[in-house]
């Protein structure tokens, strides 16, 4: 029995029983009953995901609707950090060389420091995936998703790409996409994201693609779709459980280049195979580098850009998933010749006598020469009046004599001596005619500035001036020799030489306005904005498309060229080919256009280098018919224009003008392409020119 | 009884005072069988994600089963008879609690605590916790006066076990001898100035043990992460994550985030508290922590009522086992108590835990109903 000592140390113990009792109900009540909604958010972050969707980018199509610029799906191995950072220093080291090892085993080479590297990546968000290797075939996400244990936080994922039909087509007008950075994203935060159409904002997030050059930049607002995101419940070991959230990303805008993709197709390939051929061939000023070349064929009325080839070019799907060290390096070697530039926009190069029009209008407007007074006879020199000594005779260009020249002659035998003259007796007379009567055409043409084309780097050229080169001066005493102007200055500007310097494109935009009578239009590139009715149908088929927004011509100024200067002019450049003695006669009969062509030859002179090239015209000139293309070709230290420059001009427009243009080919097709490559390149080379300069 | 006029039929309901089987008590009974069925439910939420929720829970029920019959069978037998074979029942379980230090022994979690065969798996710490209570309830309950050398005899009786599995180590085990031990130590009449030196020395060889690095490293973080909440483990955090989220009412049965997406660790057995705190809420945990404390209640009222020093002793015994095991198990997982892989009564997962628990629970009924004879 008990006593009442056992009694007492039994009430003991239930005391402890009960106090112990109470102390789990309070610290229950504590967790549960006080703040549930704090342990809430916590078990959410724990086990809720946020995966972000980029919207598929918009296609490129070219004016014909045939795809440019396409995407595609891609593997990507990539890094859940959340998991990640839950191991200790050790075990993610572990896991980190652990998967370096594996991906290299399995044909995917990937060092250590990468991974490393990408987990410490600043600029992706916490929860972000981060990429580590991307292009990976099927049996490496198959073997990487069957071993999730043996690697926490490693995921695969598909992520969509660019892809190119067409490979390095046009790879300078379209550019390129890459991996945001911070100053791109900074443009492009908050208000300032890009909105679709129904006016949901196409947010970015570090990581996120982005337009880099040409269109996919000028058109990253347009092209980039709406984000969409998953939100996905997840288990302990990071595996999917359920979706709790969608919200379905959207496509961008495809964006239609005014770009026609045969003709394009037959400017690249014809420049590149003269540009090749060239190379390495000895002249009198030297050696013919030919480092880099341009085309650009726009429709005169329009502005629109048909053509824009510039030489060398490249791929751009070896950019699609990052740029290495090297790889940019190499891009952006002089050596190489610099592909990514595009050098129809971005190159400046002095006109050589393509910019006399220019001249002979400023000379005609100052009345130095007109219906009474346009005769001169060439002698082959011409010395200043207003000089004595030496270095005061200027000379034809390959010391022609051409006899009597009036204006329209003038330009289809490209006579110097000219046009030295009219410059000085403007420059003589410049308290009359003003400093630069010259020049002032030249900018009411549109040279000296950026065309303002829907591309992104353009070049404005330089139309230099008494005034500019005062200022450079002054600014720059150490740089500059002088700051003084002084004859011979006017004298070289006015056959394009000197401190002149035109972009291709601003030399075929001169040209399109003397085809269009004086009406200028902006260049441009694209050409309309659509969406697509049925995605999976090709975004260029007929009735599966609506129009987002039509890009149309705009003008943007007239230059005044009175009806009989006109006539002189077209009778001048359409000499150049069709006179027995124009400039560019002999190679426009050896590929004759099925139609006249006007326009005019230029062989710049370079100090310690040989000639430039060029050539700029239109077709067809007949009257009552309107001009249909406008183009210019500048190929630096590859010769005369005429030899050079013009052949090619009249090759690429030749089957343009009879409907005999050959389909581009797509990589898919390229060995056949190859061959015609080749056949073309042979009848390039074996193109006769006129054998001089001018 | 009457020879002339049957009432009722002899046997099947029968009408002497004296006769145990009068003398069941059914609030015990019904509180075990409530906390059973609630567990059942609990490791089927559990453990649905892992097997659909098919084979932990009918492995229980045949444990439960098994444990019914092993507990009534306790029950009717008259513990007295049982506490005559203590030193028979402790010697076999110290000599299972060497023999699972040997290559015998599996190895779970760091800790040589099983023995495996085929899919049956026993722990021999959870049967020694049941012979040591025999073992001292039989060897103080009796004599009259607990002089020092009894107290000796007990100390050695409760220190073999407790060093035993602290060799495993099994750090929890060893804490419910202690326990156990040190409740019937002062029921039993040891002399409050015994018990203070004894205590004194307890507490003096805890700290030489944590400084003495004898314990894994493990086991020290396990006791200092209690000490400082800051550098909690990760079980301890999920594990407050998931009863916290419950709330008043719980996200309801099956449907509990944490418990679906398997982010409590051991939750079909050490962690089995977070499924009813997550599911169930305040009321549900409530709920279960009331039938837990009357099944304590019920065996403290047994060991008041006993009929001697013996039945009192096993009473108490068994109460303070129960006890720990609750606290120690529900503080864990509430944060409150350091993390110890002791599983909760009749609750957890594991079939050596519910055997035991059903054949104290009937060793205490057994006490109840022959507390008359």
């Amino acid at each position: 029995m008990n006593t009442s000592s056992t009694q007492v140390r039994l009430s003991a113990i239930g005391i402890v029983a009960v106090c112990l009792f109470a102390a789990l109900i309070v610290r229950l009540w504590f967790l549960q009953g006080v703040d549930p909604q704090r342990f809430e958010a916590a078990t959410e972050s724990n086990r809720l995901r946020v995966i972000h969707e980029e919207g598929p980018r918009g296609r490129i199509l070219d004016r014909n609707g045939r795809i440019i610029v396409d995407n595609r799906t891609t593997i990507v191995v990539a890094l859940d950090r959340e998991p990640l950072r839950k191991l200790d220093d050790a075990e993610r080291s572990a896991v980190f060389a652990d998967l370096a090892d594996t991906l290299t085993d399995l044909g995917v080479p990937t060092k250590l420091s990468t991974v490393e590297g990408r987990f410490a990546d600043v600029r992706y968000s916490p929860q972000e995936n981060v990429p580590v290797a991307d292009e990976v075939p099927e049996d490496v996400e198959l073997y990487l998703a069957e071993r999730a244990a043996r690697f926490p936080g490693v995921v695969v994922e598909r992520r969509t790409v660019r892809t190119y039909p067409y490979g390095s087509l046009a790879a300078q007008v379209i550019g390129y996409v890459g991996e945001s950075n911070a100053d791109e994203l900074a443009k492009v935060a908050g208000d300032a994201a890009p909105k679709a159409a129904d006016g949901t904002p196409k947010e970015y997030r570090p990581g996120d693609s982005f337009g880099k050059g040409g269109i996919e930049s000028a058109q990253e607002a347009v092209l980039r779709g709406v984000p969409g995101r998953r939100t996905i419940e997840v288990n302990a070991r990071g595996e999917f459980l359920a979706e709790t959230e969608r919200v379905v990303p959207q496509a961008g805008d495809d964006v239609w280049l005014s770009l026609d993709l045969d003709l394009q197709a037959q400017a690249e390939r014809l420049l590149a195979a003269k540009i090749k051929s060239l190379r390495g061939q000895r002249s009198r000023e030297g050696t013919l580098n030919a480092p880099q070349g341009s085309v650009v064929i726009i429709q005169p009325g329009t502005g629109q850009v048909l053509a824009m080839a510039s030489y060398p070019s490249y791929n751009p799907s070896i950019l699609v998933n990052g740029i290495s060290t090297d790889l940019w390096e190499q891009l952006n070697d002089p050596n190489s010749g610099q592909p990514l530039v595009n050098w129809a926009i971005q190159g400046a190069y002095a006109p050589g006598s393509t910019f006399k029009p220019i001249t002979a209008l400023a000379g005609w407007r100052a009345g130095i020469i007109g219906p009474d007074n346009e005769y001169y006879v060439d002698g082959g020199t011409y010395r200043l009046q207003s000089c004595e000594g030496e270095g005061c005779t200027f000379q034809n260009a390959g010391q022609k004599t051409l006899g009597e020249v009036d204006l329209a002659r003038s330009l289809a035998v490209s006579s110097d001596t000219y046009y030295y003259r009219l410059a000085e007796l403007m420059w003589l007379n410049r308290r009359q005619f003003g400093d630069d009567p010259i020049q002032d055409v030249a900018v009411e043409f549109g040279m000296g500035k950026p065309t303002g084309i829907d591309l992104p780097g353009e070049a404005g050229g330089r139309v230099p001036t008494p005034t500019q080169r005062r200022a450079e001066f002054e600014a720059n005493p150490d740089v500059f020799m002088t700051g003084d102007w002084f004859t011979g200055d006017t004298v070289i500007t006015s056959i394009g030489q000197g401190d002149v310097l035109v972009t291709p494109l601003q030399l075929a935009e001169l040209y399109a306005t003397i085809a269009s009578g004086g009406v200028r239009h902006r260049p441009q590139a694209v050409f309309q904005v659509t969406r697509p009715l049925d995605p999976a149908a090709p975004p260029g088929q007929p009735g599966n498309f609506e129009i987002v927004r039509t890009v149309e011509p705009e003008e943007v100024g007239r230059v005044e060229m009175g009806g009989e200067f006109y006539l002189r002019v077209l009778a001048g450049l359409i000499g150049v080919t069709q006179d027995d003695d124009g400039t560019a006669s002999r190679s426009w009969a050896s590929s004759p256009t099925a139609w006249v062509m006007g326009g005019k030859t230029g062989t710049a002179q370079v100090a310690g280098k040989a000639d430039s090239a060029l050539f700029a015209g239109w077709g067809p000139v007949a009257s009552g018919i309107p001009p249909e293309f406008a183009v210019s070709v500048i190929i630096p230290e590859s010769g005369f224009g005429g030899d050079v420059a013009a052949p090619l001009a009249f090759r690429i427009l030749a089957p343009a003008s009879d409907g005999t243009l050959s389909v581009a080919c797509t990589v898919a097709a390229a060995a056949q392409c190859r061959e015609e490559e080749g056949r073309a390149a042979q009848a390039s080379v074996a193109d006769v020119g006129s054998g001089g300069p001018g | 009884m009457s020879g002339d006029r049957v009432v009722a039929p002899v046997g099947f309901r029968s009408r002497n005072l004296g006769d145990p089987r009068r003398h069941v008590d059914v609030v015990l009974a019904a509180a075990v069988g409530a906390v059973l069925l609630f567990g059942l439910i609990l490791v089927y939420s559990a453990t649905r994600r892992l097997d659909g929720g098919n084979g932990y829970v009918v492995r229980q029920m045949m444990f439960a089963v098994v444990g019914i019959g092993a507990a009534s069978a306790a029950a009717l037998v008259d513990y007295r008879k049982v506490a005559d074979w203590w030193q028979a029942l402790y010697a076999v379980s110290i000599v299972m609690l060497i023999g699972v230090l040997t290559p015998l022994g599996t190895v779970v979690n760091g800790t040589s605590g099983w023995y495996r065969a085929g899919s049956i798996a026993l722990q021999p710490a959870e049967f020694a916790k049941l012979t040591t209570i025999l073992a001292i309830a039989a060897y103080l309950g009796s004599v009259d006066e607990v002089d020092l050398r009894r107290l000796a005899g007990a100390l050695g009786l409760l220190g073999v076990p407790v060093l035993l599995t602290l060799l495993q180590p099994d750090l929890g085990s060893a804490l419910v001898f202690i326990v156990l031990g040190l409740g019937m130590l002062v029921v039993a009449g040891v002399r409050m100035k015994h018990l203070g030196v004894l205590v004194t020395l307890g507490i003096v060889a805890i700290l030489m043990i944590l400084n003495s690095g004898a314990l894994d490293d493990y086991q020290t973080e396990r006791l200092t992460s209690f000490i400082s909440p800051d550098e909690q483990s990760y079980n301890v955090d999920q594990s407050q994550k998931a009863i916290g989220s419950g709330g008043l009412t719980g996200y309801g049965l099956a449907n509990g985030p944490q418990t679906r997406g398997g982010y409590v660790p051991e939750q079909q057995t050490d962690f089995i508290f977070t499924v009813v705190g997550e599911e169930f809420g305040f009321l549900g945990s409530s709920l279960l922590v009331a039938l837990l404390g009357i099944i304590i209640w019920r065996c403290w009222r047994a060991a008041q009522l006993a009929a001697d020093q013996i039945g009192t002793l096993l009473c108490i015994g068994v109460t303070c086992m129960f006890l720990f095991h609750i606290f120690e198990n529900i503080g864990m997982t509430l944060g409150i108590m350091p993390v110890t892989g002791i599983p909760l009564p009749f609750v957890s997962y594991g079939g050596s835990s519910l055997l035991v628990s059903f054949v104290a629970v009937g060793l205490v009924q057994s006490v109840h109903m022959h507390r008359f004879s």
